[in-house]
């Protein structure tokens, strides 16, 4: 499970986005000593620091700056500061990414697996069952046979995958098509899921994503 | 400066010197004074009096002509002190000084306005800021405990942040100093967070969203950008037609001299007598009226940054059928050579 170390000094956000995490399958954690902020977070060792600008003693720019020289974990600048010259300035000192506040919080979902992939050398093929799944060629291969998934049908596919097991939204699904620039509507979602199970179906995999009622899918 | 004005200004002089003159002509005749002489000393007096003043009206003609010149031809006629040199008469040092001091009084009164609405700007940024935070909290609850609340209210959410951002932004673009960096930006990139942004919104409305037109690069303050295209798009959403299938259609236009980007809607329109007036401030038209929640403030903000940041924005629509805003973006083959 990977930890996720939030720094923020707004107790309600806090407490609110390390639930988001949790319910995502993340491990979070809260800075608490904002005075030894380094210290901590070199001891704890996250995966990924949720950063805000605007904390006690040090402000967020710092002490990225001052964490760069030790450290490469990887960083979301988290803000309400929303100037292009605050966004150059923070990339510039080492950070991931940059997203402003208020946020979508499926977005910073998206955001925090997708620097996450970045930091561990993506991998191109995942498996699931006999399944393999070609995400750059856009396959899915079974004993030999071989079947091509639309971009649309993919993007779908791997949100499944990387959140198996638990009821996936389709305002999730729909976040993740548009934010991959691929603007559909809700019966065209609908229309990509029947063709996806249909594709599935050929290679033995006919229920494998069930329909849960008013919540969502789940990819079993 | 006109001679005639000038002479009319000192007619209480010259007639007491031709006043003189006579009495001064009546006096060395009783005395029986030679008869040239006579003469000589009245067109020496009158020589030595045409001399001086034809010297004063040139010397006044001078300053006075240039100063009323600079005064009609500067933009910034409280500049004009700094135009031209004090002048050598009296009247002139007097006027000169005066001037000045009425400058520099008026530039310590602008200065401490000028300061209440940097401290203003200042206290506005940072409450929205402050304003940002429980906004986000609201968000982050609203998507933790989302079975139990109605989408409505992320709606409100949203409503409320893009009212604050146009608080934000109509400071921004009122202020003197400079907020924005203007940068290469990807069009599609800045498209793509408008659209995250709107999803809910389309999604909700069933208004088809669509992209033509292959991605450019343009020089731009790529926030700046996201705010205009985020208007604009929040207008074709706000003034849909309801009952049919709505679009907004985006397209990207790259041509040798500019880059262009079209956003076309199938939305209600706009009167062609309203049209002139669209990018006035407070201006809110009979659509306005319509929907009554218009403050008529977003595309005024819109045009002034658009141009701030050196972009043209153009609108036609013909009522009950189409609104095509167009933006244009010159390419500086300046930045060009420096790549």
């Amino acid at each position: 499970m990977k930890k996720i170390m939030i720094i923020e000094d707004d107790p309600t956000i806090q407490k609110e986005l390390s639930k988001l995490l949790e319910n995502s399958g993340y491990q979070s954690m809260i800075l608490e000593n904002f005075k030894e902020a380094k210290k901590e977070i070199l001891k704890n060792a996250p995966d990924l620091i949720l950063l805000d600008i605007n904390i006690p003693y040090m402000n967020g720019e710092a002490l990225l700056q001052n964490l760069r020289k030790e450290s490469n974990i990887p960083v979301i600048m988290v803000t309400s500061r929303n100037t292009e010259i605050d966004e150059v300035l923070s990339m510039s000192y080492g950070a991931d990414d940059y997203i402003t506040k208020p946020y979508h919080p499926t977005i910073l979902l998206l955001r925090i697996e997708a620097v996450l992939k970045r930091a561990n050398a993506s991998v191109d093929v995942i498996t699931y069952k006999e399944l393999k799944i070609n995400l750059k060629k856009g396959v899915i291969e079974k004993n030999q046979k071989e079947i091509y998934l639309t971009k649309n049908e993919m993007i779908i596919f791997s949100y499944l995958l990387n959140n198996q097991n638990r009821i996936v939204t389709r305002d999730e699904l729909m976040t993740d098509l548009w934010n991959n620039e691929e603007y559909i509507n809700d019966n065209a979602l609908t229309v990509n899921i029947s063709r996806l199970r249909a594709k599935l179906k050929e290679v033995g995999y006919e229920d494998a994503i069930e329909t849960r009622k008013k919540m969502g899918y789940i990819l079993l | 400066m006109k001679l005639k004005e000038y002479l009319k200004d000192h007619l209480l002089f010259l007639l007491f010197f031709f006043f003189l003159l006579g009495i001064l002509f009546l006096l060395q005749n009783a005395f029986k004074c030679n008869q040239s002489l006579i003469f000589a000393t009245l067109i020496l007096l009158s020589f030595s009096l045409i001399i001086t003043l034809l010297f004063d009206y040139i010397r006044k003609k001078k300053f006075y002509n240039s100063l009323l010149f600079n005064i009609e031809h500067l933009e910034e006629s409280y500049l004009v002190l700094e135009t031209i040199t004090e002048p050598t008469f009296y009247e002139g040092k007097l006027l000169y000084q005066a001037f000045y001091d009425i400058n520099k009084s008026m530039l310590e009164r602008v200065e401490k306005y000028q300061e209440g609405m940097i401290d203003f700007k200042e206290y506005i940024e940072m409450w929205i800021h402050d304003v940002k935070i429980p906004l986000s909290s609201l968000t982050l609850m609203a998507h933790n405990y989302q079975n139990q609340l109605d989408k409505s209210f992320l709606e409100q959410l949203r409503r409320l942040d893009n009212s604050v951002e146009q608080v934000l932004y109509y400071v921004r673009q009122e202020s003197v100093e400079k907020d924005y960096m203007i940068k290469e930006t990807s069009i599609k990139k800045v498209l793509g967070k408008v659209a995250l942004r709107n999803k809910d919104d389309l999604l909700e409305a069933n208004i088809d969203f669509l992209i033509e037109g292959e991605d450019a690069l343009v020089l731009t303050d790529s926030k700046w950008l996201e705010f205009i295209l985020n208007q604009i798009i929040n207008n074709s959403i706000k003034y849909r037609k309801i009952k049919i299938a709505s679009y907004i259609k985006v397209s990207i236009e790259e041509k040798e001299e500019k880059v262009i980007i079209h956003i076309l809607d199938n939305g209600i329109g706009i009167k062609s007598s309203d049209l002139p007036r669209i990018f006035d401030k407070s201006f809110t038209g009979e659509n306005g009226r319509i929907q009554r929640k218009s403050t008529g403030m977003g595309l005024f903000i819109v045009k002034n940054l658009c141009q701030k940041l050196g972009h043209k924005i153009k609108i036609d629509s013909i009522e009950n059928d189409y609104t095509k805003i167009s933006l244009i973006f010159s390419k500086n083959s300046y930045f060009d050579v420096l790549k």
